[in-house]
């Protein structure tokens, strides 16, 4: 396995407070990793870093074996890292196909003859097929998600973030994204890295656990570890009803 | 954006012809004068659509452009005499020099300091104007350029063709892939990064575009006027453009051209009106503003021609 994604001692503090603290950890290629945390912990912040939206105060990350510090967002985007939003931010007054298609016209997605055909396969293939010409400011939030995942495949990615994309979804939405981010890293051979703060659906999705709270590690391993390991079950549940956690 | 159809040539075509004939209408010199100066305001306000209106960037110093564009043909004209159509290309590209001046180092960012930059941009360039009167001519502006068509009739023509095109290219961009990007760039920055476009390159070639457009509308302005002052650069000229692409119906393009030249036949009819004059055309932009916040034009035209399409 070759290493997709270093990081190493990411730190960013916005003033007094230290909302990332010396991270570090690396991700192979091919891997579908979580990253678990409550609210708070510094997951988004940290998700923000990698893609460049903020620059670390210290740390250093390399991408694919070459550094990526300040370098702005759509250039590390070419380079092959994408990401959605927690808070989906589609383009307003477009259809969903051309809110895929402005992601088809970056250079990395280059290449195709066609980018309206290429962006109506990138619909289907998030389960948006023949809805391309459907406003975008009426779609629902699971399918809001999808759209977000669309147009950060359209970027051709070799590793994808995605910024919970569970939050907010009906349990019904639920088992079908995580059905397709599974379809998505085993057909495409995507290297996916999410975001969670909920434990459940995630714990059956992901390979490997990365549990931060108040913005360090404090632990990595199989979900399986992760549940039982104290130091989450305090993050999560606190010291003193830590017995009930176990049932 | 929907795309352009059959009715939309049609109707296009049907509008030319008629602003090319309406000179024949009185057969008087006063009248196709005004017409040009309304096909060149179209010109500003097109040009000024398609940045500001597609991207949502706006800018508040048109003028910039258009008084550098008239200025380079003012210089050309005056200090080296050169021949007079010259200076078209030559204000296409100052004005450019002038876009790439200003957007570079404030078009990296976001919030109010690209607007600011063009306001303050434009008022520098008047007072530099006043400041070196020696070889601006300070107030009395610079004088004696040469017609660049003698007859009044032909060179409206003219700068009606140059309108014609002119709304012709930037629709056409505005409709491409390039348009969708600037669209997008109105919708959500960030969204627009993750989706790997470098958003910088996009705001700083719309705008070399707007302002080659704008440049070449204010050589065809000084080549008319015979004459080039400061006032060209002052805010009253960006405002007025402004105020035109709004009622026009921001991001259309085709709305702006034919609400600037219907606001500059306004003013003209209400000379009439005397001092009332600006009251009434005030209040009139001030209801259509308010009423139709989206504008006048081109929301009138999407709307009678629904059926049609």
């Amino acid at each position: 396995m070759t290493v997709l994604l270093e990081v190493d001692g990411v730190t960013k503090r916005f003033g007094g407070l230290t909302a990332v603290k010396s991270a570090s950890f690396t991700l192979q290629k091919g891997e579908l990793t979580g990253i678990l945390g409550p609210n708070g912990a510094g997951k988004t912040t940290l998700f923000n870093i990698l893609t460049g939206f903020m620059a670390p105060t210290t740390g250093s990350i390399a991408f694919n074996g070459e550094p990526l510090r300040q370098l702005a967002p759509y250039k590390i985007v070419n380079r092959g890292m994408a990401r959605t939003f927690q808070l989906t931010r589609p383009f307003v007054g477009m259809n969903l196909l051309e809110n895929v298609l402005v992601a088809c016209l970056s250079p990395r997605a280059h290449g195709d003859k066609d980018k309206e055909e290429r962006a109506r396969h990138l619909l289907d293939q998030v389960g948006l097929g023949g809805r391309g010409s459907e406003p975008v400011e009426t779609l629902p939030y699971g399918d809001l998600r999808r759209l977000e995942i669309a147009r950060a495949l359209a970027t051709r990615p070799d590793l994808l973030l995605l910024d919970e994309p569970f939050a907010g979804l009906g349990s019904s939405e639920i088992e079908p994204l995580a059905q397709l981010i599974r379809r998505l890293h085993r057909e495409e051979n995507l290297t996916i890295l999410l975001i969670e703060h909920k434990l459940r659906e995630f714990m059956a999705l992901v390979s490997r656990v990365i549990a931060m709270n108040f913005g360090e590690i404090i632990a990595v391993g199989p979900p399986d570890e992760i549940v039982r390991n104290p130091k989450v079950i305090e993050a999560y549940i606190g010291k003193t009803e830590a017995d009930h956690a176990s049932a | 954006m929907r795309s352009i159809s059959g009715i939309d040539i049609a109707g296009g075509i049907v509008v030319i012809t008629i602003l090319a004939l309406a000179p024949m209408l009185a057969a008087s010199n006063y009248l196709t004068g005004v017409l040009t100066v309304c096909a060149i305001y179209g010109i500003w306000a097109s040009s000024w659509d398609f940045m500001s209106g597609l991207t949502g960037r706006e800018n508040f110093g048109h003028s910039l452009f258009i008084g550098a564009g008239a200025y380079t043909a003012g210089f050309l004209a005056t200090i080296w005499s050169t021949n007079p159509w010259l200076s078209l290309p030559m204000a296409v590209g100052i004005a450019i020099a002038f876009s790439l001046l200003v957007g570079f180092p404030t078009l990296r960012l976001r919030g109010p300091y690209f607007a600011l930059a063009m306001l303050s941009a434009s008022a520098i360039l008047q007072r530099l104007c006043l400041i070196f009167w020696e070889y601006t001519g300070g107030e009395e502006g610079l004088y004696g350029l040469d017609p660049l068509i003698k007859n009044p009739l032909h060179y409206y023509w003219f700068v009606l063709g140059v309108l014609a095109i002119t709304v012709v290219i930037l629709t056409l961009l505005a409709q491409s892939h390039w348009g969708l990007l600037l669209r997008a760039i109105r919708g959500d920055e960030a969204t627009c990064q993750a989706a790997g476009i470098n958003v910088t390159f996009y705001k700083i070639a719309s705008l070399m575009i707007s302002a080659g457009f704008a440049g070449l509308g204010g050589a065809l302005y000084a080549h008319y006027q015979l004459q080039v002052s400061p006032p060209l650069f002052s805010v009253v000229v960006s405002i007025t453009v402004i105020i035109m692409v709004y009622v026009g119906g921001i991001g259309s393009i085709y709305g702006a051209a034919i609400a600037a030249i219907l606001l500059t036949l306004l003013t003209e009819m209400l000379r009439g009106f005397g001092e009332y004059r600006l009251w009434i055309y005030t209040l009139t932009l001030m209801l259509i503003l308010f009423f139709l916040p989206n504008g006048l034009i081109a929301p009138l035209w999407r709307r009678l021609t629904e059926r049609l399409r």
